[in-house]
């Protein structure tokens, strides 16, 4: 299990303070708020590139059904507020929680599915998911659009922008534990060889379902976060093509590391952002990034860099077979 | 310790692979497991660890019926295998590796305590300098011993080594003799599947022979090698034997 030395946790922080430096400085350098709003959305993309992360890279679990769990915390603590007048609070509490009880419902429901079938499996239900709210959209307001209640009673976005980078903080802090705990070990036993895993001792299906459930309840918390920040949902949040983006942030920074695919998808927002004036063009490089990365960079772009900059240490893959004395 | 099996069968549609298996294992003993390619050894551990469920009969460990439960809770009441084809877990270290077991089985154990008893294994095994390898970067031989340490941190009573000399140098082989040995020692139930009848005649203590499915012999080694039943099933009959004319 990697650990993180001195100079790896004196980076960290000073990336922290940069972070929370930010508003103050773009303040004084009166940089435009719409740049606060990138900067929001780009966390909220970061908390959900890394909770995806740790359901596919670490835990082997191809699930398309993500970005549908944001929803239902999204929707969830809206609804709550417009029929029940569920608080701010109240509401994005109850939607993390409903979303970890879908995430337990679809952990279980599977446990016999892998890769393609899993894939296919979540991609239905995330459709069936969105149909519905279009069809009940006197209940829903479909894509007309549900109203919710400001995250904060405020026109500026600086608190907005402190609480994302606190939930992004939080849940990367939780995620990085996680890994590190036993959790982690059995996570990456599961995606390697399930049946051997077993074969050891390892409650496959409780671990299985366990992330399932914690990546659901980490999308359904941003979902709902982000809901209340926007003020508005529509179903056509959670559309395949938004997964996809995700997934696509997640490869491109790094699958296999929770840091990589968070910072990933912070760098490729802010650059979407920026190449704006290309219009379409920018996914298109976005997608020929894709490509390149799945290609010659299986591990992410950002992964190696980041390794090198934490110092952890490097787990290269051993080519040669290695000499021992007992084979002479 | 006891593992009974008790008129075990399994189908897989209309094939017979395990045909009305009755053994009792009750002490520690190393027991060699033979028979022909298609014998159904492997499918017998797979009955045994959870893999699959008998078609009929019933599988006893240490007095709790144990057919039908899951393979990660047969593991942790004392029975442990390794695979006919080696299967570490790639993209994890030596280390790692060897922590799962260990931490599956025994969860409130300390880490370093832990690291210590895999240091130790690992040892043994000589392969403590790649510790912190991938299990992908290790030779075929390498992830053999890697498998066999998994087990000894796993700790069963009752163990099954599938192949562990198929596609081993002899050099090799010798650490794994030592490695039978050394767990033989402790007071664990060995069952050794092998074509390697050196190794299984120099081991065993007692040598059960299946074919098609059904045990045909299970003994002393040196009275089971010579039953007729046992050399058929091995070299077929003579030329002119047993034919109707």
């Amino acid at each position: 299990m990697r650990s993180l030395g001195a100079p790896s946790i004196m980076t960290l922080v000073l990336l922290l303070v940069v972070a929370f430096a930010a508003p103050p400085v773009m303040g004084f350098y009166s940089v435009p708020p719409y740049w606060f709003h990138v900067a929001i959305v780009a966390y909220f993309y970061a908390i959900l590139a890394s909770s995806w992360s740790l359901l596919a890279g670490y835990a082997g679990q191809f699930s398309f059904g993500h970005m549908a769990l944001m929803a239902v915390g999204a929707y969830t603590t809206g609804l709550l507020g417009r029929y029940l007048s569920f608080g701010v609070v109240e509401g994005i509490i109850s939607g993390t929680l409903l979303a970890g009880l879908f995430g337990v419902v679809i952990g279980y429901l599977c446990l016999r599915l892998r890769r393609t079938y899993l894939a296919l499996f979540t991609i239905a239900f995330s459709e069936i998911l969105r149909l519905t709210l279009m069809a009940e959209h006197e209940f829903t307001e479909g894509p007309d659009g549900l109203p919710l209640t400001p995250l904060f009673a405020t026109t500026s976005k600086v608190p907005a922008y402190y609480a994302m980078l606190g939930l992004l903080v939080v849940s990367l802090v939780f995620m990085y534990w996680l890994v590190n705990s036993r959790f982690g070990l059995f996570f990456r036993a599961i995606r390697e060889d399930e049946e051997a895993a077993a074969a050891m001792g390892v409650h496959v299906v409780r671990y299985r379902v366990t992330v399932f459930t914690i990546s659901s309840m980490i999308a359904g918390l941003a979902g709902a976060v982000e809901a209340h920040y926007v003020e508005i949902i529509t179903p056509n949040i959670f559309l395949v093509l938004q997964m996809s983006i995700v997934i696509a942030m997640a490869v491109i920074g790094g699958l296999e590391s929770l840091i990589a695919a968070a910072f990933g998808a912070i760098i490729i927002h802010f650059a979407l952002e920026l190449l704006r004036p290309v219009g379409n063009w920018r996914m298109v490089v976005f997608g020929l990034l894709l490509m390149l990365t799945l290609r010659f960079f299986q591990n992410g772009l950002l992964h190696p860099l980041l390794q090198r900059m934490f110092r952890q240490r490097a787990l290269a893959e051993t080519v040669a077979k290695r000499q021992i004395p007992s084979e002479g | 310790m006891k593992l009974e099996l008790r008129d075990v069968s399994k189908y897989f549609g209309g094939l017979k692979a395990v045909d009305n298996v009755h053994v009792t294992i009750d002490k520690p003993e190393l027991i060699g497991l033979i028979g022909p390619n298609g014998a159904g050894k492997t499918t017998l551990t797979n009955l045994i660890d959870g893999v699959h469920k008998p078609t009929t009969g019933s599988i006893w460990l240490n007095g709790a019926r144990i057919d039908g439960l899951p393979p990660y809770l047969i593991a942790q009441r004392g029975l442990g295998r390794t695979f006919q084809v080696t299967r570490a877990f790639r993209r994890m270290t030596v280390m790692e590796n060897m922590l799962v077991p260990a931490m599956a089985v025994r969860p409130n154990a300390e880490k370093r305590d832990v690291e210590k008893k895999a240091c130790k294994i690992l040892e043994l095994l000589t392969i403590e300098h790649l510790r912190n390898e991938l299990g992908r970067g290790l030779s075929g031989g390498q992830q053999k011993l890697l498998e066999l340490g998994r087990l000894l941190m796993l700790d069963p009573q009752i163990i099954i080594l599938d192949e562990p000399f198929a596609g081993v140098h002899p050099k090799l082989q010798e650490t794994i003799h030592g490695y039978i040995g050394q767990v033989r020692s402790q007071g664990k139930a060995i069952i050794l599947i092998s074509h390697d009848m050196d190794s299984i005649f120099s081991l065993s203590e007692r040598l059960i022979v299946l074919h098609n499915g059904a045990i045909i012999a299970d003994g002393l080694p040196n009275e089971v090698k010579k039953e007729s039943v046992v050399i058929e099933a091995y070299l077929g009959k003579e030329e002119g034997e047993g034919d109707d004319a």
